[in-house]
């Protein structure tokens, strides 16, 4: 496998389990090189002081922190040493929390996550942290020092090890209050859910990772790969028009879910008194209409059978 | 319905096979108050289209549509349709949809199809009943028969179909109808023959009061996930 990125040990009260840490993910994006137009060399970037109009070397530069508009304090390296962490090299774990909890309360906010790795003396305490925090439901909520930020993590059971997520602060997950959301429920009624439920259950299947791959990565791929053997690649096929069918189906789909609500409310019907009103109503004006309609229809027939002639000119 | 009916052609008046006619005088519609039930009649949604006339000869589609000269120009996307048959010298009644991006009827979009503006969103024809057949008008048949006869020459396919229809529960369609946006409800007497010109019992159209406004999002949420069979 490869090279740990980290080494140092999870502690809780008086134990300590040393363990390595890898990357659990790994990006797998296209990476693109910016070219000069004219002759395709790589360019270069250069850092450029708009004050004193000239192009100035790396070390020539300074943190600085902006603590008012316009105003920096330097922050150096030693500065930044003398910060005084508690975590460095451990995994210190602060709680064990719920682990729905900890879902429900900012858990899902994952920055990165890494498999830990025990080494081999601390096997039996690595693997009973993990059994506990398994038959538990717990999640261990821990700190650890990561390129040089103190990170909040979590701890989980996974596979045959346990994986630490790196979370976000609470200060860095945004509010909600900056979306445009409902305050007041929004009413749903029997039969809509009815409708959505049967939908969902349409869908229901097991969670396969395997079967999801970045379907647009292949595409550039593809296309990368054609122009590297001179063909002109392809154009993109448009998304999947809308279909007719689609359209059958979800008026299929709503008559199901009408008569399975006629059926849920057998005859009684009465849950609101503005509906039924309202097909009274109806219903009392319906007769007359259908009626002098279906005689019409009935007569019909006969009708047709005087005429034949003209009927056939016209159709 | 035995199958001795369904097998095709069944013409009015055997003999040979004849020229469709330059254009039809279409059945029209009696208005009733309400939605009703009764088993002499098949309901389906009174689509927000645009009415039209398909005739297909020998692999080439004629359509037509009032007020459009040229309504294959306004509708090229239904120009496969005659692929879809299983006979030829056929005409279809139905309507014209111009659907949205998640597949709904949307009469604004047709409304520039039909100024001439532009080919908004995508086109498609929802048929519903069957006025000749194998070169053969077959308008004196029941609908009973002429729709079976439809639904057995016209398969099913992105842009063209035979509309899903409902018997005897015609204030269920409606309720189902306003559910999904849609303002009438089409009756077809089962019993009845293609009648040009005013239809009276044979066909009939009910207003659909939808219950409440409704959100949007409910049909693009059903029309995205797929359904049942």
């Amino acid at each position: 496998m490869a090279r740990s990125m980290w080494r140092g040990a999870i502690q809780f009260g008086l134990v300590t389990i040393p363990v390595k840490l890898y990357l659990a993910t790994e990006s797998s994006s296209i990476g693109f090189n910016l070219l000069h137009e004219k002759d395709l060399s790589r360019i270069q970037m250069k850092i450029y002081c708009p004050v004193d109009d000239e192009v100035i070397s790396r070390s020539e530069t300074v943190r600085g922190y902006e603590w008012s508009k316009g105003k920096y304090v330097v922050v150096t390296e030693e500065d930044l040493e003398s910060v005084p962490l508690k975590t460095v090299r451990s995994i210190e774990i602060e709680a064990f929390v719920a682990s729905d909890e900890a879902e429900a309360k900012g858990a899902r906010f994952v920055k990165q996550a890494y498999y830990l790795e025990p080494d081999e003396v601390g096997r039996k305490a690595f693997y009973l942290l993990k059994s506990v925090l398994a038959d538990s439901a717990k999640t261990a909520v821990c700190k650890i020092v990561l390129k040089d930020r103190e990170q909040l993590a979590v701890l989980n059971p996974y596979a045959n090890t346990i994986l630490l997520n790196t979370l976000h602060w609470p200060d860095e997950i945004r509010s909600l209050e900056e979306l445009n959301l409902p305050e007041e429920q929004i009413e749903i009624k029997p039969a809509e859910r009815k409708m959505a439920e049967q939908l969902i259950a349409s869908m229901d299947a097991e969670f396969d990772p395997e079967q999801y791959r970045d379907e647009y990565r292949e595409a550039l791929m593809n296309v990368i790969e054609a122009k590297v053997a001179g063909e002109k690649p392809e154009p993109a096929q448009k998304a999947e028009p809308t279909r007719i069918g689609d359209l059958m189906a979800a008026l299929e789909a709503s008559v199901a879910a009408a008569r399975e609500t006629r059926r849920a409310g057998g005859d009684a019907q009465g849950t609101g008194a503005k509906k039924p009103a309202a097909k009274k109503a109806a219903a009392a004006k319906k007769p007359a209409a259908k009626k002098a309609a279906k005689g019409k229809a009935r007569a019909k027939p006969a009708e047709a059978e005087e005429a034949p002639a003209r009927r056939r000119k016209t159709a | 319905m035995t199958g001795e009916q369904l097998r095709l052609p069944v013409p009015d008046e055997p003999g040979p096979v004849r020229h469709l006619p330059a254009a039809v005088r279409p059945m029209v519609a009696t208005p009733v108050d309400a939605p009703f039930d009764d088993r002499d009649y098949l309901f389906e949604p009174w689509w927000p289209g645009v009415r039209a006339i398909a005739f297909a000869e020998r692999a080439s589609l004629r359509l037509q549509v009032d007020g459009l000269a040229d309504a294959m120009a306004a509708f090229p996307e239904v120009a496969g349709l005659p692929t879809q048959l299983a006979e030829d010298g056929v005409i279809v009644d139905g309507t014209l949809l111009v659907l949205d991006d998640d597949g709904r009827p949307d009469s604004g979009l047709l409304r520039i199809r039909l100024d001439g503006a532009g080919l908004p969103g995508r086109a498609a024809y929802v048929a519903s009943d069957l006025l000749w057949a194998g070169g053969q008008p077959v308008t004196r048949r029941s609908f009973r028969i002429r729709r079976r006869w439809l639904e057995s020459i016209l398969a099913p396919g992105d842009r063209a179909t035979v509309g899903r229809g409902y018997e005897a529960d015609g204030t269920l369609v409606a309720e189902a109808l306003a559910s999904l946006g849609i303002e009438g409800l089409s009756a077809r007497h089962l019993d009845a023959r293609y009648r040009s010109g005013p239809a009276t019992g044979a066909w009939l159209r009910a207003p659909i009061t939808p219950a409440e406004p409704r959100p949007r999002p409910t049909l693009a949420l059903i029309l995205r996930l797929p359904i049942g069979d």
